[in-house]
């Protein structure tokens, strides 16, 4: 659809694996942003998030032989991304660094019906879903930003749905504490 | 640590029940933790502009350097012969040409004839020309072009090993050529490391010269 | 007047034997219409002086490659236009009769991208110490290569008058061939050359050629904002 005209995932995989580098640019644009914001979210910064994705970009084509299934290529790009993302954070975890915090979000007060205290509340949560362990905020974040059921964010990354449910309660009771000025 | 929230207000919270649906004595707890999730930022993030080039930028270096790793690979054991043949200043002028896609082992005059695997050309003033194209995918590729009358079924390249390279070493006429890969015997693919010249047809060719001196990107 | 007749009926002849080998080359390569139309339009190239190779093998790609035949014909008569503005372009430079290929370098520029005019400029710059045929292929290969036409004309100009070799004029597309493999946009490659910078042709394999330590790969640098002066 739009500029990338019609071919599929798997035509365009199939191009490039036949030596047409440049049609991978087709898939860039495609998914640039689709995981953009899982990315951002996951790691706290919009910068981080794009360098995230941009190196997730890359990576993909570096092993576009091994994608199994060139038709399932938007699921494989997510799970390099996710590899990506807990690399990313392990890294920092490493070095001491936290991970960022936002500088660079979209305030409450901001939007046409938000208050000033919706909108501290919103930074309050961003703030403490980076104290959440990556499992939690990941399930998180795939839960109510992305929107996604639990039997598909099962079907993302291979947990089981009990176990997603359980990390996600944890997350629940552990946010409750970090929040409570703010409720 | 707080208490944390009730079963009950956790599957309200993962959209299994309504508030409506949850024991009176319930409701105002789960009315916070509501607006807990509720305070949750979903703006939709898109990423700069420039990120596509980027992205762009760094694959396609990627995709040089493995030419041109795989260069390295097929220069070496394989070539020995025709290394001795040639004057040991043209193979160094060679070695210096850039990403990817053809190597050039002149034929100095009055020098020793072509060696087994490459057709003899019969004429002096040809130089043999090695094409490369990384493609794991394809299962047959070729090279055609105004040297072969583009026939896609003169100049077949042969897999380098295990490594998705393809290759095949030609004779060619001195002076200015277009070619392209044929791949799995449909889709022609110009070479992407070497210079594009619209075909006039919708897709592209890509250009080398040759000259006594060699092949250049040119 | 008896000998401007026979030239003129010699001429005649050698077009009509001219116009078969077009057929004969054709034959088997190309349905029966796109033969008889590109000898129509080769017949007509050659009566006008222009170089007819390029418009059988275009004839001949077009036939290989399965192309419609409306299309082999239309993109044949382009070929052949662009090859007349060539000539006018080359004779606009100083070049009374061109030779074969030099008309074909610079067809070969307007396919690229370079103009008219760029093609008369860079026949006037070789006047009698450069092969006009180099030079307008390397400046078509440069733009081939997705160097802006303007700064690909520039880059060849300068170079003839710093007096440089026909050798280093010959290497300019590998050069910037080899910045774009670094990562470097054509026209960044290209700018390097043209400062003398080079990229590091010679280092087949090596570590890279060498940078100036301002220089960042355009893979790697940052994007909207200014250093994060918090960030390590």
């Amino acid at each position: 659809m739009g500029l990338a005209g019609d071919a599929t995932d798997s035509e365009v995989v199939r191009a490039v694996l036949g030596g047409e580098v440049e049609r991978y640019a087709v898939l860039v644009r495609r998914y640039r942003d689709r995981y953009a914001r899982y990315a951002a979210r996951m790691l706290g910064s919009l910068d981080a998030g794009e360098d995230a994705v941009q190196d997730a970009l890359v990576r993909a084509f570096d092993r576009l032989a091994d994608c199994r299934e060139p038709d399932k290529f938007a699921g494989w790009l997510f799970l390099i991304l996710r590899n990506r993302c807990y690399a990313e954070r392990r890294r920092r975890q490493r070095e001491g660094r936290p991970l960022d915090e936002r500088d660079d979000g979209v305030a409450a007060a901001d939007r046409p019906d938000g208050t000033l205290e919706e909108a501290e509340r919103m930074r309050a949560l961003e703030r403490s879903l980076t104290h959440l362990t990556p499992e939690q905020r990941e399930v998180f974040v795939l839960k109510h930003v992305e929107g996604l059921a639990y039997d598909e964010i099962a079907g993302r990354t291979g947990a089981t749905v009990a176990s997603l449910k359980m990390r996600m309660h944890r997350a629940y009771d552990r946010l409750r504490d970090l929040m409570k000025e703010h409720l | 640590m707080s208490l944390g929230y009730h079963p009950l207000v956790k599957r309200l919270l993962d959209g299994e029940l309504s508030l409506a649906e949850l024991p009176p004595e319930l409701r105002a707890e789960g009315a916070e933790a509501l607006r807990l999730v509720g305070a949750v930022d979903r703006t939709p993030v898109v990423l700069s502009p420039t990120l596509d080039d980027r992205v762009m930028a760094v694959v396609r270096r990627h995709a040089a350097s493995r030419t041109r790793r795989a260069w390295h690979w097929l220069t070496a054991p394989r070539d020995v012969e025709l290394r001795l043949r040639v004057r040991p200043a043209l193979w160094a002028g060679a070695l210096a040409i850039a990403a990817g896609v053809a190597l050039l082992l002149a034929r100095a005059p009055g020098s020793a004839p072509a060696p087994a695997p490459v057709a003899r050309s019969g004429a002096r003033d040809s130089v043999f020309v090695r094409f490369v194209l990384y493609a794991p995918g394809a299962r047959h590729v070729a090279v055609a072009g105004t040297f072969n009358q583009w026939d896609r079924n003169a100049a077949p390249l042969v897999r380098a090993g295990t490594t998705g390279v393809w290759t095949t070493t030609l004779a060619l006429p001195v002076g200015q050529h277009q070619y392209a890969f044929v791949v799995d015997g449909e889709r022609w693919v110009a070479d992407p490391a070497a210079p594009a010249i619209e075909d006039g047809f919708g897709r592209r060719n890509s250009m080398v010269a040759v000259t006594m001196r060699g092949a250049h990107t040119l | 007047m008896r000998s401007f007749l026979a030239l003129g009926f010699a001429l005649s002849t050698a077009l009509r034997l001219a116009a078969q080998d077009v057929g004969a080359r054709l034959e088997g390569h190309v349905p029966p219409e796109v033969q008889s139309a590109v000898k129509d339009i080769a017949a007509d190239a050659a009566a006008r002086g222009l170089p007819t190779e390029p418009l059988v093998q275009k004839a001949i790609e077009g036939g290989a490659k399965r192309v419609p035949a409306g299309r082999v014909i239309e993109a044949v008569r382009a070929l052949a236009a662009r090859l007349a503005g060539a000539t006018d372009a080359v004779r606009a430079g100083g070049l009374e009769s061109p030779k074969a290929d030099v008309v074909e370098g610079g067809a070969d520029g307007l396919s690229a991208g370079l103009s008219a005019g760029h093609v008369s400029a860079l026949v006037r710059a070789s006047r009698a110490a450069y092969d006009p045929a180099l030079v307008l292929r390397v400046a078509a290969t440069l733009a081939a290569l997705g160097v802006p036409p303007k700064q690909a004309v520039q880059l060849v100009e300068g170079m003839i008058k710093d007096g440089r070799s026909s050798s280093d004029l010959l290497s300019l597309p590998g050069e910037v061939q080899a910045g774009v493999a670094d990562g470097a946009t054509p026209a960044e490659a290209a700018e390097r050359v043209n400062h003398g910078g080079g990229n590091g042709v010679g280092n087949a394999g090596g570590n890279g050629p060498p940078h100036p330590p301002d220089w960042v790969p355009p893979g790697q640098g940052k994007r909207h904002k200014p250093p994060n002066p918090h960030k390590p």
